[in-house]
């Protein structure tokens, strides 16, 4: 195993992604906030808006967006640099030298899409929800027990875990959609453009329509 | 059939390092190599030339297993490749140094981590000697100073330089060169000709493959050379007898002339 480089490229996906992901996910928290709670206050139900949010960040938002997001910014990469190195002849130099350029490219960069695509929807979870939190504590005036009561009743582990997993899911599509793009890239510099626009095009519609059947076919509750 | 070794190169006299029998290569409806017979004597440097697609990268690209033929059978010692599993042409591989047309550095390391590069992957050395082999290696090509610079910030003379530098870096049995010196200057092309010559004579068990469209100095660094025409070898001598030679194939690409058997 290559360690070493599993680990740059978690680097990379991961923890570069996080500062894109925060604050991505704490804006989503605060607007949803926002909106549900005009929409909770018609009824005078404002203490559902904690439950609400937490939610539908944990099952849907979270792993969706982050999935987006890291197919939007790490899948386009790794499709760009193995496309690069693709027409630069760089994939060959590593067949010549005897170095399986599977091995040493693509097996790295999906073991780090498959890890950190659910540590980061674990994150974005976790903001997204502090997001909702400020702003219901802030500029709503709501009350911490209003806030939390329905929140805690409601997400149990099933909801999270469920996001993560589909997360893993999301990682599997962009690890393979990114490299695969990338390893088969044709034509120069061209190429590079069109291989690293595909992978992002490929992998956010595979995010989104496999995001359905897996919501299809995962049960509901636990 | 057995290995190349026990057949003489009918133009050095010496013994066959790498030999092509009757390799048919097609891309689609492309026949590139059509009965490619070729025999690379060991311990000299040889010199493919030809046409713009004729073929000669697709040639060496064989040798490494990168490509495999339709047809024939390609020898390399004792080896037979097209018979072989992928895993052992890996083997096979790491005999071989390549200098490859636009050097095909790794743009995500130094020049020092670009030569050691091989040595890492397939030896089990203590930094110090790595340290050692490459920096020696360094000076040889006459990269002083560059360790730490990374491939955008060098020049195409001394990127050409580097590749070869990590071409030589596991002192292999075989080297190849597509193309070292197209697109430097009169001056780094002649310094890069010195640099393969001395190589070569540094190295008495060193066999050289290169593809070279600058016929001034593949007449003046070649044991031999095989000019390959429409899939096949069309003419192999000495540069003697290239330099003799009344064939009209031979005179017009030599001359560099529009008029003759081959057209544009
Ligand atoms: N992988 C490939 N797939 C399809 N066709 C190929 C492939 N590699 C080479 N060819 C075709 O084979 C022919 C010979 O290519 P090759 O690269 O060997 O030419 P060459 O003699 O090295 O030319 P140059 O001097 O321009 O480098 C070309 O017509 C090329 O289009
Ligand atoms: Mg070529």
């Amino acid at each position: 195993m290559r360690l070493r480089l599993i680990i740059q490229q978690m680097e990379f996906i991961g923890v570069q992604s996080l500062p894109i992901i925060m604050l991505s996910s704490a804006f989503t928290g605060a607007v949803f906030t926002l909106q549900s709670y005009q929409a909770f206050h018609m009824f005078s139900a404002e203490s559902l808006v904690g439950g609400t949010v937490a939610v539908a960040l944990t099952r849907e938002l979270g792993p969706t967006l982050t999935g987006l997001l890291v197919a939007g910014r790490a899948g386009s990469a790794m499709a760009a640099e193995i496309g690069a190195m693709r027409v630069s002849e760089q994939i060959d130099a590593l067949d010549a030298m005897g170095v399986d350029p599977i091995n040493y490219l693509v097996k790295p960069r999906l073991i780090a899409s498959i890890v950190m695509t659910p540590v980061l929807t674990a994150v974005f979870d976790l903001v997204g929800v502090l997001g909702s939190y400020t702003v219901a504590m802030g500029p709503l005036g709501m009350s911490y027990p209003a806030f939390m009561t329905n929140l805690k009743d409601w997400v149990d582990p099933y909801d999270i875990n469920s996001g993560l997993f589909k997360a893993l899911i999301f990682g599997v599509i962009i690890g393979a959609v990114s490299c695969y793009k990338g390893f088969y890239t044709k034509g120069g510099a061209v190429g590079v453009g069109k291989a690293t626009t595909s992978s992002v095009v490929v992998s956010s519609v595979a995010i989104l329509v496999s995001n359905f059947f897996i919501a299809y076919f995962l049960p509901a509750e636990a | 059939m057995s290995g190349a070794d026990e057949v003489i190169d009918p133009v050095t006299g010496a013994p066959a390092a790498i030999r092509y029998v009757n390799v048919v290569k097609t891309f689609g409806k492309q026949t590139v190599l059509d009965g490619l017979n070729l025999i690379i004597p060991r311990g000299k440097i040889t010199v493919i030339i030809g046409r713009s697609g004729t073929g000669k990268s697709v040639t060496i690209k064989h040798v490494m297993g990168l490509l495999r033929p339709d047809k024939g059978q390609i020898w390399v010692g004792k080896d037979e490749l097209t018979r072989m599993k992928d895993r052992d042409l890996r083997k096979v591989r790491t005999r071989f140094g390549i200098v490859f047309q636009d050097a095909a550095l790794f743009d995500s390391m130094t020049v020092f981590e670009n030569i050691a590069f091989p040595l890492v992957e397939h030896e089990n050395l203590p930094y110090a000697k790595v340290k050692q082999k490459v920096e020696a290696l360094i000076a040889q090509v006459g990269l002083h100073g560059a360790n730490d610079k990374v491939p955008s910030q060098l020049s195409g003379g001394m990127r050409k330089r580097v590749g070869l530098a990590r071409a030589l870096v596991r002192d292999p049995e075989y080297i190849l060169y597509d193309e070292p010196t197209t697109g430097l200057d009169p001056i780094l092309t002649a310094a890069m000709d010195k640099l393969i010559r001395d190589t070569q004579d540094a190295r008495p068990t060193l066999t050289s493959v290169i593809i070279s469209h600058d016929m001034h100095a593949v007449l003046d660094i070649a044991d031999k050379i095989a000019m390959m025409f429409e899939g096949k070898v069309a003419h192999e001598g000495s540069p003697e007898y290239f330099k003799k030679s009344m064939d009209p194939l031979v005179r017009q690409f030599l001359a560099g002339s529009l008029d003759g058997p081959m057209k544009v």
